[in-house]
Order: structure tokens, then sequence, then C-alpha cells
């Protein structure tokens, strides 16, 4: 029961991880929240459901057609709502998000139904692999695993040693001093955006075949990314999966010991550790000094 | 100065006096139609649950085609209110006031009846036959709704009694959404296994938004339970279902009609939802019934763009006894004799259970069907109409 636990929980909490690394991305380049990330991955999702069960096509078309529709989809938000904006506030651009959240899902609305949808996803939640005597682990958990340690590293490594990645770092820092050292901010941004819509398409596509699929289905696993996200600390992308992975595990112990207390004990750890550590357990906590 | 004032005076004064008439509202019938209105999801998350203002109206189309009561055509309202109780005040306000309103029927959503049930009696408009089980609406009497909705906890008491009666279980476990709704149905089976001297292996509750329910079906699965009911939204099911599926959990699932879509269900679980057991309000509708079979047809004549699920239906089985209520009023309509003949329904029967109303009861029935969702999710009859034995209102 314990190995099953652990098991579970590190799955849903590297669920959250990837979908916090998703939020992390733009806050890293932009210190933006954006509060429409669980409805671009739900729009993301309800293409892809959409290519798969009208067009009927097999899942490795639909699925990287589904991620160039989330690319651009997050550069059209990125260049629609937010680059318009005037000399925005930080607060002014969170308001936008929301302004897109609501947006988009009452375009889902409109075009599949509040009716909930089964999403027909690769990765089978109900075949299982036993790997020890009363211990099976699903196709869903391996790939949910194998997908967020692929991830990581590789945004690891494109943070720390790509131009690019070192652009958005200093884009983050400094825009002005950035765009002095001739870097394309507004492309950096874009291409921030793109990137973050599409690990959000996967992490949302992933959560949608758990459980069903309807214009809502992202908004409480949004939630729990986002708290786990910075629980991880929002500035560092291996701190954020860590930060999903201990979600999952204290969601699952507790809710084991104490099912009632379930969906607030992992908000109740996050206020403690958050009230010691500001900036979550594993991001540098910078002070400015006047 | 003076006349400017009190023009401006008399002016206010015929204002605030319009806007009481307005108020008021215009009666809800007249020679020749006779207003019913009901409020549902078209849009937002709860709007599968639309579908039940929809048949409702389907029951009204066949009437007036019929040639109306009693020379008077049925003029039928339905207003989105987007599963919010805030909309819900609001368009029940507009059709009381604008257009004059004689009967509410339906209504979906707990919350949003209860925004609004004040709001009707204080107007003396009847609403017959809400959307959802609720104790507060009937008890005690309110004069002006009659319920045809089997309270919750006296289903879950019947589908108990069928698990330990039919199904042996030894061991029941509890799986409910921490609501009113959820605790009613636990109430119910708590109550019923008192009677075996038996208690719940396991009772477990869960959020309405939760995604994950591992730890939940773990602890389920560790008590030994042969038998699981829920009381849950269909999201919560399918992810039970889906996790219990993982983790090699079999048990023999039961739950609510309210899971009891069961195209729907399997659809949203892939397959899963083959061989669960529900409660049920409205005969299957695929049944060889000859009331069945009308709505069948009128559906493919009035909405054949309309899927005749099991909400459907129950919208045409709520606007049944207002219908049959108003036919035996006779031509001299009035709020009072509408009620009067409401209150002396005896036996009534449609495609939903037998329904009672009297001065002094205005809960309808306390039967249930129990279903199981066969192959295609089609619908296998296990229990006709069962009405439950420990209903302590009925014994008041």
């Amino acid at each position: 029961m314990f190995e099953m636990l652990l098991i579970e929980g590190l799955a849903i909490g590297a669920c959250y991880g990837l979908f916090g690394v998703a939020v992390a991305i733009i806050y890293k380049t932009s210190d933006v929240i954006n509060f429409a990330q669980g409805e671009m991955g739900m729009v993301a999702t309800f293409v892809a459901y959409h290519i798969l069960t009208v067009y009927n096509v097999p899942f490795w078309i639909a699925f990287p057609a589904t991620m160039v529709f989330a690319i651009l989809l997050g550069m059209a938000i990125e260049f629609c709502f937010l680059r318009p904006a005037k000399d925005p506030t930080v607060l002014g651009l969170l308001i936008i998000t929301l302004g897109a959240e609501m947006l988009l899902m009452g375009l889902a609305g409109w075009k599949w139904g509040a009716e909930q949808k089964d999403f027909p996803f690769l990765l089978s939640v109900t075949k299982t692999h036993e790997i020890a005597p009363d211990l099976a682990i699903n196709e869903w958990t391996i790939g949910v695993f194998t997908l967020t340690i692929i991830i990581m590293v590789s945004l690891f490594l494109f943070f720390r040693y790509s131009k690019l990645g070192i652009a958005m770092r200093a884009t983050q820092q400094n825009v002005n001093a950035a765009k002095i050292m001739g870097i394309k901010v507004e492309r950096v941004f874009s291409i921030t955006w793109a990137m973050s819509s599409l690990i959000g398409a996967i992490a949302a596509m992933f959560f949608a075949a758990r459980s069903v699929l309807d214009p809502n289905f992202m908004m409480e696993p949004f939630m729990r990314a986002f708290a786990a996200a910075v629980l991880g600390g929002l500035t560092s992308i291996p701190g954020v999966v860590i930060g999903g992975l201990i979600m999952g595990i204290i969601e699952n112990f507790f809710g084991y010991a104490w099912p009632e207390w379930k969906p607030i004990v992992a908000f109740v750890v996050i206020i403690l550790i958050i009230t010691v550590r500001p900036s979550g357990l594993f991001a540098k906590h910078y002070i400015k000094k006047v | 100065m003076k006349k400017i004032l009190i023009a401006s005076m008399i002016l206010c004064t015929v204002f605030v006096c319009s806007l009481l008439v307005f108020a008021a509202g215009k009666p809800g019938f007249d020679d020749k139609e006779i207003r019913i209105a009901q409020w549902g999801p078209q849009t937002g998350p709860a709007a599968p649950w639309g579908s039940v203002a929809r048949g409702s109206g389907l029951l009204f189309q066949i009437v007036n085609d019929e040639g109306g009561i009693h020379g008077r055509k049925i003029k039928y309202f339905i207003r989105d209110d987007q599963y919010n109780p805030a909309q819900t005040k609001a368009v029940v306000k507009e059709l009381v006031e604008r257009e004059g309103i004689f009967a509410f029927v339906g209504g979906v959503g707990a919350a949003c009846g209860m925004a609004v049930k004040d709001y009707l009696a204080q107007n003396k408009i009847v609403w017959v036959s809400p959307s959802t089980a609720i104790e507060e609406y009937v008890f005690p009497v309110n004069p002006y709704i009659f319920a045809v909705y089997p309270l919750y906890d006296d289903e879950a008491s019947i589908l108990t009694k069928y698990a330990v009666e039919k199904l042996k279980a030894k061991k029941i476990g509890f799986l409910y959404q921490n609501d009113a709704y959820g605790k009613s149905g636990l109430k119910g089976c708590k109550t019923r296994l008192k009677t075996y001297k038996m208690k719940l292996a396991e009772e477990i509750s869960v959020e309405p938004g939760e995604k994950d329910l591992s730890s939940q079906i773990l602890r389920l699965k560790n008590s030994g339970a042969s038998v699981v009911i829920m009381w849950v939204n269909p999201t919560s099911a399918a992810i039970a279902l889906k996790t219990s599926a993982t983790i090699g959990f079999k048990p023999q699932w039961i739950s609510s009609n309210t899971l009891s879509d069961y195209p729907l269900m399997n659809k949203i679980t892939g397959g899963l939802w083959e061989g669960v057991i529900t409660g049920a309000f409205v005969i299957p509708s695929d049944a060889n019934h000859p009331l069945m079979n009308k709505y069948r047809n009128a559906v493919k004549k009035y909405a054949p763009e309309e899927r005749f699920g099991v909400f459907y239906a129950a919208g045409i089985m709520f606007a049944e006894p207002l219908v049959d209520a108003l036919k035996r009023v006779g031509p001299k309509l009035s709020t009072e004799a509408f009620i009067k003949q409401l209150t002396v329904t005896k036996n009534f029967q449609g495609i939903g259970s037998v329904v009672n109303w009297t001065p002094k009861v205005h809960q309808g029935t306390d039967s249930i069907q129990i279903q199981k969702c066969g192959p295609n999710s089609s619908y296998i009859m296990l229990q006709d109409w069962t009405p439950n034995d420990l209903a302590t209102w009925k014994k008041k």
C-alpha cells in the first residue's frame, strides 16, 4: 500500500510539476503569472480531441499537430493581448491573462460544449504493468515520469547553456539592459509563451487522460500546479518539479490518513514553507539594497 | 421653481407607482394561454443538464398540438441561468415581473432553486417538480412547491437494501461528495445499514473539483469492500472508476440516479461504466412503454437534434403532473384552483414513479427503479419501482 501511495503521489506530482514548469517559464522571463495557462492547455487538448475524434487520425499525427497549435496559441496570446499593452505594470499584465482565460473558456464552451468527454490518450491509465507483487504501474504514470524528466533536463540545459535561454534569463533580470545588449526582447517573449504553451498543453493532455475533458477541467490542476511551483520556487525549473512531487506525495499520504483534509493539506504546508522561505524551497532569494 | 418641484414630484410618484404595478407582474394566464417557465443551464459547466428544460418543452409542445388545455395553449419560457444562483434570481425576476408566469416547472440546481424559493412563494407562484432533491423545499410544507424527485436519502436507503439483500454484500464502502447531496446519500445508507446491525466498511469524502482520487480509492480497496456506493458528480465518478482500474480494485459500483445517463457515463469513463448499478427516477428511455414510445416519436418530430437521454426524459416527467393538474382544474383557472388540484393528486403516473400529493405532504414519491448499465450503454432493469419502507417523512 505504501508503495502504491508513493507511486501515485509521485505520478500526479510529476504532472503538477510539469504544468508548474509551464507557469514558471513565463514568470522567469516576464515576472507575470499567466492565469490563462490552464485554459491554454485546455484549448490545446480540445484541439487534439477534435483532431482525434472528428478527423479520426492516429495519435502520432494528432499529437504533433496539437503541439504546433499550442505553440501558435502561445505566440498569438502574447502578440494579441500582452504586446499591445502600453507600459504595463505586472498587475496589468496579470489582469490581461485573466481576461484571456475567460475568453478561452468561453470559446471552448461555445465550440465543444460543456458535456464531459473522454480524451483518447495514447497512454492508458487502465493498462498496468506489475513491477512487483501487488504493485502495478500504469502506462500513463510511466509516460508522465519519462516526459517530466526529459523536459526538466532539456529546460535546465536550455536555460543554462543555450544563447536563447541566456537571453531569456537576461530579459527577466533587466529588459532595458537586455535590449542594449542587442537581445530582441519581443522575440524572446514570443518564444517564451510558445514554449510555455507547448509544455502546458502536454501536461493538460496528461490531466485529461486521467480525468475527463470539459472546459473547466484545468481549473483545479492549475491551482495545484501553481501552488507547487511557488513551493519549489518559481524561478527554479528543477525546484518547480520537485515542488510538484512534494505536493503529490503530501496529498496522497495525508489523503489516505485523513481523506477530508486532502484538498487543503498541501496548501497548509505551502503556507508554512513560504513563511520561512518566501522564494520557495529551491529558488535563490534576492534582496535589493537601496 | 415651485412649479418645477411639484412637476418633478408628480413625475416621480407616477414612476414609482408604475414600478409597483410592474413589480406585481401580469397574471400568469389569460383566455388564450398559460405561461409556464423554467430556468436551466443552457451554457456553462452544467449545460449537459440543460436538456431537462428542453424536455419539459417537448411535453408542452405535444399538449399544444393536441389542442391545449381547456382552450388555452401553454406558452413556455426557458431562461439560461448558467447554473449560477445570482443569474437564476435575475432571470426568474424578469420572467415573473415582465412576462407574468403562472407556474414554474423543473429548475436544475439546488443552490439555484434555494435562491428563488422564497421569492416565488412571496409572489404566490407555484413551482412543480424541482429538478433536485432538497428537503428544505418540502419540509416543512411550502404551499407553492410540489416535488417528485425522490429524496437522496430515500434512494440511498433502497440501494443499500438491494446491496445487502440481493448482492449479499458483507462489506460496503461509501464514496461521497462533501456537500449536502453527498451527505444525504450517506445518511440514507447508514440508516438502512443500522437495520441490519451493519456499519460501513469505509466512508470517504471527495471535493467536487478533485482530480486525483488515488488515496481515497486505495483506502476503499484496503477496507475490503465488495460493494462501493458513490454519491458524487459525473467527473468524480469517472476518475474513481479509472483510478480503480489502475490499482486493480474491482468492487460492484452502485450510484445515485444523477449518474444514470449511461451513454454519457460510458463515454467519459472509456467503457468502464458497464456493470454499474444505479437508481433511476424515470423508466429507461429505450423502454417499450406506451408513453415513452409516444415521447420518442415526438422527439423525432419536434426536436430531431436532441439526444433522448435520461435528463431530457426527466424534463418530460417533471412536467407531466403539472399538465395533469391543469387539466383537472377545468376552464376556471386560478392559482388557488391549481394548488387545490395538485394537493389531491393521487396515484398519478407518467414515465416516473407514482405521484401522490396531499395538503400536508408535498413530497410526491419515495420510489426508485434499480437499473444496471449493460453492453452498449443499454439499460437492464434489476428492480421495478421500490419505495423506501424507512422513509420517516411518510409517517409524519
